[in-house]
């Protein structure tokens, strides 16, 4: 996938609100700040709008020194939010909703969604270390209680042990009718007989076999 | 194949003094034992599902009164997904059954009632058969069936069917002929049941409800199109787009989910009612012996002994053994000089003399093949090949192959077809039914007329490698290999569409019923004589005139540059590709009489092996690719193929002679 994240300083532009620009301008700013020096030419040039960064720093988001940009405390913390939610939200549609066009749609989620909903969905994707481009997803309280627990708590069967019974939580599969028809449905117990040469796995008292492409769309929990 | 009878039950049906019983019910659960030990007419009973892939008919009498029983492919579902299953559903469409006799898998109810609840919302009265009551109890799976009958409202009869436990029961309730429709009435979302109810005036007349024609719509199923188009008006058709449309609009989740996702909830609330689970056991051996074959390091070597004991039972033994015994002492011996005699003193006309035991006669040469050679070959195959059927092991191989078989872009699937090509071509053409997609069946139908030989063939050729080298056969078993996965290769980037995701139900290993593997076998080898031996008559009968008219030496000629230039072979292989064009095998067993007779070296007998296996098939292999996939198919195939052989055969015989290999 390509290391680029760009439609959200479009949003961020074009964006009234004030809250909303800092959200995005933070977000921009967390990104500089993960490569290294954070300059302020930088930021205007991703966000567009030099007062409004200049007006962060009045509301004590930032510290500006020279052409130096560093984070306050209560700017971090806030920053570490609205990025951990944007990576959380791209998670969400590349993995479990499988889309190819994300970015713009996780630009929006980042900013609906409530701190119980972020958690929710950590917690389901098994608090995941990256988004989809490689980048890390700020740790959430909810991945401290985990961070013993390396198991997510929904996983697809290549993830699963051989052995182990699980039960499907969903499925995103092709052959998913085919699937249904031998009762292979959310709700499901299913237990992984094998994975090579091909996925075999047991519900009930029937056997199947099916191929890494179905497996991959098949999410349980252990 | 019997089609003759079926035609005369059918019609005896139509005049209505019979009862029409259609056998329905998931894959692999006993449906033809059941069909066999009713109608006492077999039909081919193997252990993984798809086995039956077209319906058969056959007719009972019980206490007096007739019925015509109707067997047909297994179903998951009633909205189907591959052709075989589409057959059922078209049986249930149009035949209108005085009742369905659904056979179910006692240790699967769940699946079972799945099926019994479609049944029930199309209307049919049902009885319901639970087979395979002795691998439920081995797992302690015990279920109430007096509760099952309530809770349902039909006949539930317990059976094991190859042990005929049950049966007098069956019998019973299909006389008594209080035939009941289960109970099993689901009303689903309110937005599908409002579909329902606007789509309800539009359906035509059918074998079954207008409910669960409205309910096969909303679930997207597309096989119906067809169907419609013939039964309705295209305004309505239009109508009924429109409503399917708009329940798709409406629902957040897939219809068809929706929709089989209650169902399933209602089976298994029922199974839940009625199941006693105790511990159970025994089968651990079978089971230890299941998963062996299809470990990722451990089944490699008992694929091998497999193999090995094939070639050691069908090569050496029915290729070897026997066919020395039936065509050198029997045939050579015995009938043939006898039949010389008789004929010689009998007939005063040398011509029709030599038409019966000359050089091309019916009987020193078609009969001398046929049942000389050829049968011995196939049935020692059919017998073998009927216990790898009835063991559970094929679906095991198609786990151990599905990565080679996406490289031809089919599935794993596909190993059905094809290792059932190496039986007979012309049933695994049918066979192919089973795949997903028209474009894995063409894929298939193709790869099976191009480079898979069948046990006659396969015998023959085998017989003759054993007398080349080792050298020579790994050399043959590579070339077809290489064209094998070379052509899929190119078909699958040629023919267009996505390749089926591997999705294969895999049956317990059962022990193969000897009774069974006997009738299997016979029905078979019957059937191979019947179809063979016309055609071995008709193919020597046509060398005979060409022979006599001198045609054959002209044709000679004509076909050298392609025979000697390019394979390398002598004139008189001619013949052998001749005939081949009826039979494949039939021009294998010629090959087979030159290189007895010394008339091919070594390195020639290779190449003609080599084309001869990649030869276009037979007659009765191309008549059945064009009643399955048409006509225009099966002719462009033909060429590719018969193209593919010839250049196959010159590039190894180039080859031999470039680096000069002998073998
Ligand atoms: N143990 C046991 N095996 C059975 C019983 N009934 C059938 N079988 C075996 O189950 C396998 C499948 O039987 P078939 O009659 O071919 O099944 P089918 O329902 O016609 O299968 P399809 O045509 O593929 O749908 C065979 O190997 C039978 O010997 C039973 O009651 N007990
Ligand atoms: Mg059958």
């Amino acid at each position: 996938m390509e290391n680029i994240e760009q439609p959200c300083r479009k949003v961020a532009s074009s964006g009234t609100e004030k809250s909303h620009f800092e959200d995005e301008a933070l977000e921009v700013i967390w990104e500089l700040a993960e490569s290294g020096e954070v300059r302020l030419k930088d930021i205007v040039k991703e966000v567009g709008n030099e007062e409004g960064v200049i007006g962060m720093s009045k509301d004590g988001l930032i510290a500006v020194s020279e052409d130096k940009v560093a984070f306050t405390d209560n700017g971090r913390a806030r920053a570490r939010d609205i990025t951990r939610r944007h990576r959380l939200a791209e998670r969400l549609f590349v993995d479990v909703l499988d889309l190819k066009e994300f970015e713009e749609d996780a630009c929006r989620l980042e900013h609906a969604i409530s701190p119980e909903v972020e958690e929710a969905i950590c917690t389901f994707l098994g608090h995941p270390p990256t988004c989809p481009h490689g980048k890390a997803i700020p740790r959430g309280n909810c991945c401290k209680l985990y961070i013993k627990k390396v198991r997510p708590l929904v996983q697809s069967l290549p993830d699963l042990e051989v052995g182990r019974s699980a039960k499907v939580v969903f499925i995103n599969a092709p052959a998913m009718d085919r699937l249904a028809s031998i009762g292979l449905v959310p709700g499901a117990e299913v237990k992984l007989l094998q994975k090579k040469p091909s996925y075999v796995l047991g519900i009930d008292e029937t056997t199947v076999a099916i191929d890494e492409d179905i497996a991959k769309g098949i999410y349980v929990k252990p | 194949m019997h089609t003759h009878e079926t035609e005369k039950a059918k019609a005896a049906a139509a005049s209505g003094k019979y009862r029409r019983i259609a056998l329905i019910g998931n894959p692999n659960v006993g449906k033809s034992v059941i069909f066999g030990l009713l109608t006492g007419k077999y039909a081919t009973v193997s252990n993984y599902p798809g086995t039956t892939v077209e319906v058969a008919y056959g007719n009972a009498a019980i206490e007096g009164k007739k019925y015509l029983f109707v067997d047909t492919p297994g179903v998951n579902s009633l909205i189907p997904m591959s052709e075989d299953e589409k057959v059922t559903r078209d049986i249930l469409l149009g035949e209108r059954p005085s009742v369905v006799l659904q056979v179910g898998d006692a240790k699967n109810l769940k699946r079972t009632l799945l099926i019994t609840i479609q049944l029930a919302e199309m209307g049919l009265p049902v009885i319901l058969v639970l087979n395979m009551e002795d691998e439920a109890m081995d797992r302690g799976i015990i279920i109430a069936k007096d509760a099952l009958k309530s809770m349902t409202g039909i006949e539930v009869i317990m059976t094991v069917a190859p042990e005929k436990k049950g049966l007098k029961e069956l019998r019973a309730a299909i006389s008594k002929g209080d035939y009941r429709t289960p109970l099993l009435n689901i009303k689903y979302n309110p937005h599908i049941e409002e579909c329902i109810e606007k789509l309800l005036p539009l359906m035509p007349d059918a074998g079954i409800s207008k409910r669960s024609l409205a309910l096969m719509v909303v679930s997207g199923d597309e096989s119906l199109r067809g169907w419609f188009n013939a039964n309705m008006e295209t305004s309505a058709i239009e109508q009924v787009e429109a409503v399917r449309a708009e329940c798709i609009l409406r629902m957040k989740q897939p219809v068809g989910m929706a929709i089989s996702g209650d169902r399933l909830r209602r089976a298994e609330e029922i199974a839940e009612k009625v199941i006693k689970r105790v511990p159970g056991e025994g089968g651990s051996f079978s089971s230890f012996i299941g998963r062996l074959s299809m470990h990722p390091v451990w089944g490699i070597p008992l694929l091998l002994a497999v193999l090995f004991g094939f070639y050691e039972f069908v090569g050496v033994f029915g290729a070897g053994t026997l066919v020395d015994f039936l065509e050198e002492t029997i045939f050579g011996k015995y009938l043939n000089p006898m039949f010389t005699k008789v004929v010689e003193t009998l007939i005063p006309f040398a011509l029709i003399r030599d038409m019966l035991v000359g050089q091309y006669g019916l009987i020193t040469m078609a009969l001398t093949y046929a049942i000389g050679i050829i049968l011995p070959i196939t049935t020692t195959f059919f017998i073998a090949f009927s216990i790898l059927e009835d063991s559970g092991y094929l679906p095991r191989l198609a786990i151990m192959s599905d990565r080679v078989f996406n490289i031809m872009g089919l599935s794993g699937k596909a190993v059905l077809p094809m290792v059932l090509g190496l039986g007979c071509g012309t049933m695994a053409v049918m066979t192919t039914r089973i795949l997903e997609s028209r474009r894995d069946r063409a894929i298939a139908a193709f790869l099976l007329a191009l480079a898979v030989p069948c046990s006659a063939q396969l015998g023959v050729i085998l017989g003759m490698l054993a007398a080349l080298s080792a050298k020579a056969m790994a050399i043959w078993i590579g070339s077809v290999l290489g064209v094998l996965l070379f052509s899929g290769f190119l078909a699958s980037k040629i023919v267009p569409g996505e390749r089926t995701e591997f999705f294969l139900e895999i049956p317990p290993i059962r022990k193969p019923a000897l009774r069974n593997v006997a009738v299997k076998t016979a029905s078979r080898a019957v059937w191979y004589l019947k179809e063979a031996v016309p055609l071995f008559m008709l193919g020597t009968f046509i060398l005979f005139i060409l022979d006599k008219l001198s045609i054959l030496r002209v044709i000679e000629r004509f076909a050298s540059p392609v025979i000697v230039g390019v394979l390398g072979l002598p004139p008189k292989a001619t013949e052998a590709f001749l005939i081949g064009f009826f039979r494949r095998d039939y021009g294998a067993a010629g090959l087979f009489a030159m290189s007895e007779k010394g008339l091919l070296t070594p390195e020639q007998s290779l190449v003609s092996l080599v084309t001869i296996t990649l030869f276009i098939p037979c007659l009765a292999h191309l008549l059945m690719t064009i009643k399955e996939m048409g006509l225009r198919y099966a002719l462009s195939t033909a060429a590719i193929i018969f193209s593919t052989a010839i250049l196959a055969g010159g590039a190894l015989n180039f080859a031999l002679r470039f680096f000069s290999i002998a073998v």
